[in-house]
């Protein structure tokens, strides 16, 4: 019998080639869009697996009471407690104390053979050597138990080791960090996977910071917040006894601080109590689910429509003795069928677009796209996408299998059924009416994801984001760097330049301060930034209230400028004069500045407060300058020329500003986000347009004795036209009534701080794009059947 | 075989009944050859669908081997035709998508007859037609003769007890007409019992008995034969 089922729906398969091509077209594109996104979201809820650890991990963390009840987090912890506090707690196993190599948020390290080829490296990080306890390392050159032990030893990755030393083994090798150190490599690791939430590129043994930083008594100091801790629990340790156990180790140094265990599966998805990536899968998993459900409502109305071209089929069979029952297995079977041939061409068509796929969305991207490049090695997934399969066929098969099984034998065979005006054409159009309410709804979002995410990178942020370019310069050179400064000046290429500790993109950390006339208990946190006078000049950031630092008063160095959104915080309506305390030492605030966009437009805008740097070439500090806008180009090999002149003896590399502002993880993740949302809406044209199409066609099929007749009573040819899209045009415009409100919800749910402002031209275009696409097609097979001869029509009938 | 016993059969609108069989009371015998002629809409076809089980009738009894089946439900009905009937339509009504021998072999399915069995009876019955040559062929690559051999050798390979034969020559020219009129007579020798609607009175002659409708009457019935 279902070799019979077989035979016949493949028969039917190749018959009807247009009809079957695009039943195809639209169930392929609904898996595949399926199968992606669950690869995706699979991707992302799946980070740090690979850690044989990952049940027992923990990073350190704390929260800080703050003003306003806002709370506080950060993974910045200080040094002194992995030393001390935590060695006492028996539920601890191992302790890994970790410090940035130079300043990761910067640019990265120079690293070399010799002072020639200098590589510019990330994410270098010094570490005890219980990290390789910790967390899974796979080890090429060296043993990780001796890999840290030694004062200047250096721990590679691979793809850093093959940068230095290609072709050859590095172990037992010489480098160079920024021309100054040397270092004795002591292994190589495999690179460690991107869905890493802590992925160093090259690790320093923790002995050997003091030596480098010149940071005497670290372990010892609590009030210095730039470690990180990770700590291995014991089998069957309760985390939250420990977090019992540090919940007050800081008290006796910041009262309102308090440490905390977080486990390693959050780390990337929530390390500090967002919601923002959840809100962002959820929205995937949802327009995963709507793209398989417009597939399958497509698939219902398509094969619901194409059993009239069966009808002698039924009659027969009823005719002959089959029940309807297993008329209805027939039909079930064939729906099934179908599905599940278009679930294994999915997979194989994912398989050919992965590549494409994850260049789209950009492996490297910060939120994590760590996609696998091959389905086939995702057996379980295969199994869920041909579960999927069988469930759509099934679920898309039961209305069209109770139509056909239901036809009147007498009537099937006299091929009659079809000018039955009640058959089954009220749940059409309400599947009509879902089909073109989810096409619309992906657009539209589509559309707002796109803009949200131009506005991310292209907005106004407040600041020159234009001509100004910047190089972090580590130097033992000593002394004012004002002459360079001077320097740079004299030509008419180059319109300011300034030294600062961070630059925006860049953010420091910060200090909770207390503030005149405020409560002594009551503490806000504060981005400390370290700047010379020149730094809002060259950043174009207008002061608003009060004035910048001079040169010429030397008293500056004791006094501060804070941004709109301090002011905002402690209240004041005009702040000079004012002070902020800081421990016991009060801070006069001589000037306000207009807020910017200094950690991208996801995020709020904090407080911040600036000082005076002290002019010293030696301080680890980033150089800004700002172009004039001609003549770039010669602006950029002037000050290259004259740094080389000014840092012989110094390897530096300018960035463009814009460079960073694409590179910060919010704008990262948000292009990924429209990169994919923008994939699935044009994949959802497609489904609704491949569904409407075969959809209209036989529409107008059934209407072809009334346009024969309408004909031969001499309507016109737009007459005829208006009459039958106006039925379409309707349900597209219940569609609209729905889809908007929708999209529209979902542009409030959108994460981030800053948003675009929404437009209606936004839905009206969404709307334009959908009409268009369903008028063009009504139109095509109307004019078509319209010029056909009424007299063939009728005789046909 | 068949007896009908004030068989009516009403087609109702939301405002128009027209009434299509009006008290027909008949029998046709086991082993008889009966031709039913009348004018279009006299109501041959829906008697037809009656006696075939596949339309019900409004009222009046009708009892197929003198079981009163005149009420039983679809799948009831379903299963006495299935075997019990078969059937030959002026169109031929074969599925286009399956090819000769799948054609044929469609009330075995129905029947649910071993594979085995099925193919032997399927070869059988094909080259007692003469088309086994053909038994790859679809629908739409056979003559219109060919095609109603094809819907013949369906109809009997269940080796039913009835035959129903609706206009079978109708869209044949003579020479085909004539050669499915020998089937059936064949068939009819081997004691198979025909019901057959024609409008041609030479193949209405060649069956036992002729019965006449008009507007849901029997008006005549010529009694032109013996039937042994």
């Amino acid at each position: 019998m279902f070799k019979q089922y077989f035979t016949i729906a493949l028969r039917n398969i190749l018959k009807d080639k247009i009809i079957s091509s695009i039943n195809f077209v639209n169930l392929i594109v609904g898996f595949v869009t399926f199968i992606l996104i669950s690869l995706f979201v699979y991707s992302e809820l799946t980070w740090d697996q690979h850690n044989k650890n990952f049940e027992k991990t923990y990073r350190v963390q704390l929260f800080m009471d703050q003003a306003d009840n806002v709370i506080h987090h950060t993974a910045s912890i200080t040094a002194a407690l992995s030393r001390h506090e935590l060695t006492t707690i028996p539920e601890i196993d191992k302790i890994a104390l970790i410090h940035d190599v130079g300043d990761n948020n910067k640019d990265g390290v120079f690293l070399s053979l010799d002072k020639k080829d200098q590589y510019k490296i990330r994410w270098g990080y010094y570490a005890d050597p219980s990290v390789f306890e910790i967390f899974t390392f796979s080890f090429i050159e060296g043993a990780p138990s001796k890999a840290l032990l030694e004062p200047y030893s250096i721990v590679l990755s691979k793809s850093v080791a093959q940068k230095l030393f290609p072709n050859s083994k590095a172990l037992g090798k010489q480098v160079y960090g920024e021309n100054k150190v040397s270092f004795t490599v002591t292994g190589v690791f495999e690179d460690l996977p991107v869905n890493s939430s802590w992925r160093p590129y090259y690790l320093l043994p923790m002995n050997t910071f003091t030596q480098i930083t010149g940071w005497e008594g670290y372990e010892s100091q609590y009030r210095s917040y730039s470690f990180n801790i990770y700590v291995l629990l014991k089998p069957n340790a309760e985390p939250s006894s420990v977090d019992k156990k540090i919940y007050n180790t800081l008290e006796k140094y910041q009262k309102e601080h308090h440490p905390y265990l977080r486990h390693m599966e959050s780390l990337h998805l929530n390390p500090f109590f967002q919601k923002d990536i959840y809100i962002i899968l959820t929205l995937l998993s949802f327009i995963a689910l709507l793209i398989l459900i417009l597939a399958s409502v497509n698939y219902i109305n398509l094969q619901t429509a194409r059993s009239t071209t069966r009808l002698k089929e039924i009659g027969i069979k009823k005719t002959v003795g089959f029940s309807k029952n297993s008329l209805y297995s027939q039909f079930l079977f064939e729906s099934i069928m179908v599905s599940f041939i278009a679930g294994l061409i999915a997979i194989i068509v994912t398989q050919l677009i992965l590549p494409a796929f994850n260049y789209l969305i950009g492996t490297t991207g910060i939120i994590g796209v760590a996609m696998t490049s091959n389905v086939f090695s995702e057996p379980g997934l295969i199994m869920i996408v041909l579960g999927v399969s069988v469930l759509t066929g099934f679920i898309s098969g039961l209305y069209p299998a109770y139509i056909i099984s239901s036809f009147n034998p007498i009537k099937a065979l006299k091929e009659k059924v079809v000018n039955n005006p009640n058959n089954g054409f009220g749940l059409k159009k309400i599947l009509v009416t879902v089909q073109f309410t989810i096409s619309l709804f992906l657009l539209i979002n589509g559309f707002i994801v796109f803009r949200q995410t131009q506005f991310m990178v292209n907005g106004n942020l407040g600041f020159n984001t234009q001509n100004v370019i910047f190089a972090n310069i580590v130097t033992n050179k000593s002394g004012s760097s004002e002459p360079l400064r001077q320097k740079l000046l004299q030509h008419p290429e180059i319109k300011d330049a300034c030294f600062s500790d961070y630059i925006p993109f860049i953010i420091p950390g910060g200090d909770d301060l207390t503030w005149e006339g405020g409560n002594a208990e009551e503490k806000v946190f504060f981005r400390d930034y370290r700047i010379t006078s020149d730094f809002f000049s060259t950043y174009n950031i207008p002061i608003v209230k009060g004035r910048n630092f001079s040169r010429d008063f030397p008293d500056d160095k004791e006094k501060c400028i804070i941004n709109e959104a301090a002011a905002r915080v402690l209240g004041w309506d005009d702040p000079i004069g004012k002070h902020l305390i800081e421990g016991n030492k009060k801070v006069e605030i001589i000037g306000v500045i207009r807020d910017y966009i200094a950690q991208s437009m996801h995020n709020p805008i904090e407080p911040h407060w600036y000082h005076i740097i002290p002019d010293s070439a030696s301080l680890n500090g980033i150089f800004s300058v700002q172009l004039a806008t001609d003549n770039t180009r010669k602006g950029i090999k002037i000050i290259n020329e004259e740094f080389a002149d000014f840092f012989p003896e110094d390897a530096f590399e300018f960035t463009h500003i814009n460079t960073i502002i694409r590179n910060e993880a919010a704008v990262q993740a948000w292009l990924v986000i429209r990169n994919i949302s923008v994939f699935f809406a044009i994949l959802s044209i497609i489904i609704s347009s491949v569904g409407l199409f075969g959809l209209v066609m036989f529409f107008v099929k059934r209407k072809m004795k009334e346009i024969g007749i309408r004909k031969v009573l001499g309507f016109s040819l737009g007459n005829l036209y208006l009459k039958l899209s106006s039925e379409f045009l309707w349900l597209l415009l219940i569609a609209n009534l729905l889809a908007w409100p929708a999209s529209f919800f979902i542009y409030k749910q959108l994460p981030g701080a800053h948003k675009y402002p929404i437009q209606i031209w936004e839905f009206l275009l969404g709307s334009s794009i959908i009409m268009g696409i369903a008028v063009l097609t009504i139109s095509y097979h109307i004019i078509k059947s319209a010029r056909t001869n009424p007299v063939d029509i009728l005789k046909y009938e | 075989m068949i007896k009908t016993v004030n068989l009516n059969k009403v087609f109702r609108t939301e405002e128009v009944e027209t009434t299509a069989l009006n008290s027909l009371n008949f029998a046709v015998k086991k082993g008889e050859f009966l031709a039913i002629m009348g004018p279009s809409g006299c109501g041959k076809s829906t008697l037809l669908n009656i006696i075939g089980l596949l339309d019900t009738p409004s009222g009046g009894e009708y009892y197929f081997d003198g079981v009163d089946v005149a009420k039983y439900k679809e799948n009831q009905r379903t299963n006495l035709r299935k075997g019990n009937i078969g059937f030959i339509f002026q169109n031929f009504n074969l599925i286009d998508e399956l090819n000769v021998y799948e054609n044929v072999e469609l009330p075995l399915l129905a029947l649910k007859v071993k594979n085995v069995e099925r193919k032997k009876k399927v070869e059988e019955i094909l080259e007692r037609m003469q088309i086994g040559q053909r038994k790859l062929h679809f629908p739409q690559q056979l003559s219109g003769g060919q095609q109603q051999r094809v819907a013949v050798a369906r109809a009997v390979i269940t080796n039913p007890k009835l035959i129903l034969a609706d206009e079978p020559t109708g869209n044949l020219d003579s020479a085909n007409g004539e050669q499915v009129m020998q089937l059936l007579e064949q068939l009819n020798a081997e004691g198979t019992t025909i019901v057959m609607v024609t409008h041609s009175p030479a193949h209405a002659d060649r069956a036992h008995r002729i019965m006449h409708l008009f507007d849901g009457h029997i008006v005549a019935e010529n009694k032109e034969k013996f039937f042994v």
